[in-house]
């Protein structure tokens, strides 16, 4: 089991360094280059100078082993842009990342385990036929779109809800104030998330409950809730826990889309604004921390397994 | 019956997605503006100030504006772009401001005054003032701020190509310094209106002004009407009255700048309610706020132009006939119906209507007429070959012609393309992000056409767009050089009296009319939209925060 672990962390290091490899090399070639040279104004004296400052004009192997050195040693570097540590930042907006993705996933686990465990008992039946519609469309919806049409009818038509951000601007932390902000996002980014879940607990639930001790169950005369949630369910967990490993980079990828919508501050509008000001060093760090929660999900996912189905061994 | 069902489910399903698609495409339409802007900021427009309605008001209001990413507080840094420009208006002065018919007021300076031979301006300071940390205000700032932040080349300073003409500035007394000149340069005081704002020199003082992010990024010193009091990035800033501020106070008390990326997001919004004031210059949002009861919209014009450069380092392009051609193939009047729903008007110079006293209506136009076109192509030696194209020594008129991603560039290049190909010339046109497309046009200069505008304080002096000095390497882009031109442009800079401004350049707009260093297209309307009970200066955004004393908000 210790050796395993060594084994699939060792591996995880070294995809990371892949990642930031390719990353550095494809961000630094690609055209265009940090928003403060490439300003519409500035004169060809001006851009020198700042490429001169942001040590753009050294090659970019060098480059890339100077911020290596750094990175090993916990140092980011700073964001091209606002000159803050990237590290800084990283640990500013990290947290509202994770608030969000949090209450989005355990929303989601929580309609979409009992709607799929619904489609796989009514098998066939209309209530499976609509369940499997709504997730398609779900999944057809794009998450902008979703949202801005949220924010019409939820903020607009009928205001009861906030638009943007993640709290009320000048007010002190309050708990409410917290999830008013969180309903919108929250719920742009399930509809995105749900259909994963659905379908695949459905089909799960399918495989589990034509198995002799699910007809056992029955035949002694178990009430169907037993039956399915605590006989069924239990072992149809396996796969759905490897299906929430996978999910967390859709996770990550979706809040990108929905915190520029909703204005969340958190990892995914960074993203989008140091990639928009080819900030090398802000996409350097989101993406190493990005690739990191990946690889840290997949070994727990894995580790969870032997805890829900304890036949499974590591060796 | 099953069957009909199921079919009837089916068609309904296909019906929304399809629905959804489209919809979808056309709310991603509107929103394409970058996060920051690689261009210049919000500028100064023509209608003069409405008179704030008599009625009571509001003390002690707090108004919420928006901004689209997290600023930067210092207003010289070279990562400061329209996110940062509306803060930084209201937390520091310059030694001018914007008055609201754009000619410059006094500010930190109360007077300015050239000597004989126009290379020195003496201006006299406010003795008043006071930074917020409590230390006064002397000309040690002015000096300091422009001699070792906006004059160190090697710091770059955003704008700072704007002051090529200032030699060094020297305090001659705590309360008067002088700028000397290279050249003589009659504008100076409008240029100190625009984003040119004083830095406290105790607290910049021996340290890399980009990286003292505990100023720029935490807890900024101004002079300006209000202080920072909040910052959560990415969330909101936060700003009060600043109870030392020389210039008095109005019903504003507090500020709050929401941090809003997406331009759907607050234009909802301000729909809502929660924000008190936006501008907008997406023309497909106008007609839907101004028929929204709970708002004011106000249409102001911006000193801004729209063109398409020709490379003029290519011989072809260095032919007014050519230039003249493809101007009279394109049919503005249509691009301004279609693209821009009527909010703009064909430009006819470089100098906008807007200033009245120097904008020349008397010049050689070019309306749309296609055979004209193919005319004056023929003139140029070019004939239409086997495949349709035109054609000079065997070389085809073909022109590549990158469109930067960024509010109408495309839409527009599009259709430019569209009525050049009527004439017989092949356009390649290629759409790519705003980032690489300033790298390609500005950086590289490798294009033979392209798309794009031009934003300036309200003056007429525009040599740093067209003199041949600037060709190349820094803001004339087509690398337009006419010695003649250059002369007039000196000329106006040089000008002692308006008269002689007036003369000069009515002179350089018959000029341009002419030779057409720029193919001019449309000078833009943009709006400001206000809650109903915020009455503000009816002037662009930036402007009007000069006046933020003078608002109303009314019960």
């Amino acid at each position: 089991m210790s050796r395993y672990l060594v084994v699939r962390v060792s591996q995880g290091l070294l995809t990371l360094l892949l990642v930031s490899i390719l990353t550095f090399f494809l961000i630094n070639l690609a055209p265009g280059g940090p928003s403060a040279i490439m300003n519409f104004q500035s004169t060809a004296e001006q851009r020198e100078a700042l490429t001169k400052q942001l040590g753009l004009d050294k090659p970019v192997v060098q480059r890339y082993a100077e911020w290596l050195g750094g990175a090993v040693q916990g140092d980011l570097g700073n964001s091209l842009d606002s000159k803050q540590p990237v590290g800084e930042l990283l640990a500013e907006r990290f947290p509202n990342t994770v608030i969000l993705s949090a209450a989005t996933l355990i929303f989601t686990l929580m309609i979409g385990i009992p709607l799929g465990v619904l489609a796989a008992v009514k098998r066939g039946s209309w209530i499976d036929r609509l369940i499997t519609f709504m997730s398609t469309f779900g999944m057809a919806i794009p998450e902008f779109w979703l949202g801005i049409l949220l924010i019409i009818f939820f903020a607009v038509i009928h205001p009861i809800l906030p638009i943007s951000g993640m709290m009320t601007a000048g007010s002190d932390f309050s708990l409410v104030d917290l999830i008013k902000h969180l309903a919108l996002p929250m719920f742009t980014l399930s509809i995105l998330m749900l259909p994963n879940i659905v379908r695949f607990t459905r089909s799960a639930m399918v495989d589990v409950i034509s198995l002799d001790y699910v007809r056992t169950a029955k035949a002694k005369g178990l009430g169907a809730y037993r039956v399915f949630f605590q006989h069924a369910l239990r072992n149809a967990l396996v796969p759905i826990a490897a299906i929430v490993g996978l999910i967390v980079p859709i996770l990550l990828g979706g809040s990108v889309v929905v915190e520029n919508v909703f204005g969340w501050p958190g990892m995914g509008r960074l993203a989008v604004q140091a990639a928009t000001n080819r900030d090398y060093t802000v996409v350097m760090g989101v993406t190493i921390l990005v690739g990191a929660i990946v690889i840290v999900t997949n070994i727990l996912t894995d580790l969870i397994y032997t805890v829900l189905d304890p036949r499974i061994r590591y060796e | 019956m099953k069957k009909s069902r199921s079919a009837l489910t089916a068609s309904i399903a296909i019906l929304l997605i399809i629905a959804l698609t489209l919809a979808g495409c056309s709310s991603n339409s509107g929103n394409n503006e970058p996060a920051a802007s690689g261009g210049a900021a919000s500028v100064p427009a023509s209608e003069s100030a409405s008179a704030p309605a008599e009625s009571e008001g509001v003390q002690d209001a707090t108004i919420t504006l928006a901004t689209n990413a997290d600023p930067n507080f210092n207003p010289w840094s070279p990562t400061g772009f329209v996110e940062s420009e509306p803060i930084t208006e209201l937390l520091f002065d310059g030694l001018t401001a914007w008055g609201t018919d754009y000619q410059p007021i006094p500010a930190l300076a109360t007077d300015w005054t050239p000597s004989d031979d126009g290379l020195t301006w003496t201006i006299n300071l406010r003795t008043d003032v006071k930074w917020s940390d409590g230390e006064p205000f002397t000309a040690d700032d002015v000096v300091y701020t422009f001699n070792e932040i906006v004059l160190k080349k090697d710091l770059a300073a955003a704008n700072s190509s704007n002051f090529v003409a200032v030699d060094k500035v020297v305090a001659v007394s705590p309360s008067q310094v002088q700028f000397v000149l290279k050249q003589a340069w009659s504008s100076l005081p409008n240029y100190l209106a625009w984003f040119a704002k004083i830095l406290p020199k105790h607290i910049f003082e021996g340290q890399d002004p980009w990286n003292l992010t505990s100023f720029n990024k935490e807890k900024p010193v101004g002079t300006g009407s209000y202080v920072l009091t909040k910052y959560m990035a990415g969330q909101y800033v936060e700003l009060e009255r600043n109870p030392n501020y020389f210039g008095g106070t109005g019903d504003v008390a507090k500020v709050v700048f929401n941090i809003v990326p997406d331009i759907n997001s607050q234009v909802a919004q301000l729909m809502s309610g929660s924000l008190s004031m936006i501008t907008v210059e997406d023309p497909n949002l106008m007609d839907n706020l101004k028929s929204n009861p709970n708002l004011t919209v106000n249409e102001v014009s911006d000193n801004n132009y729209y063109w398409v450069a020709l490379d003029q380092s290519q011989p072809r392009f260095q032919d007014v006939k050519l230039r003249q051609a493809l101007l009279y193939a394109i049919d503005r009047e249509s691009i301004i119906k279609g693209v821009l729903k009527g909010y703009g008007k064909v430009a006819t110079g470089p100098i906008n209507p807007m200033m009245e006293k120097f904008y020349n209506p008397n010049v050689q136009t070019y309306a749309y007429d296609p055979e004209k076109a193919k005319s004056l192509l023929e003139e140029a030696g070019y004939k239409l070959n086997s495949d349709g194209i035109m054609e000079k020594d065997g070389e085809p008129l073909e022109i590549d012609m990158p469109a930067g991603q960024y509010g109408t560039l495309v839409q527009a290049s599009q259709l430019v393309q569209q009525y050049w190909q009527k004439i017989g010339v092949k356009v390649n046109l290629q759409v790519i992000d705003w980032n690489s497309y300033v790298q390609r046009v500005v950086s590289n200069r490798d294009y033979d056409a392209t798309l794009c505008w031009w934003r300036a304080p309200v003056d007429p002096d525009i040599l740093a767009y067209y003199h041949s000095n600037s060709a190349g390497t820094g803001n004339n882009i087509p690398g337009y050089k006419n010695p003649a031109l250059d002369k007039l442009l000196e000329d106006g800079r040089k000008a002692k009296t308006e008269e002689e401004r007036v003369k000069v350049y009515n002179d350089v707009q018959t000029m341009t009319a002419e030779e057409l260093p720029y193919l001019y297209l449309w000078n833009p309307t943009i709006a400001v939209a206000t809650q109903k009970n915020l009455i503000v200066p009816k002037t662009t955004f930036i402007v009007a925060e000069d006046h933020i004393t003078e608002w109303k908000v009314l019960k």
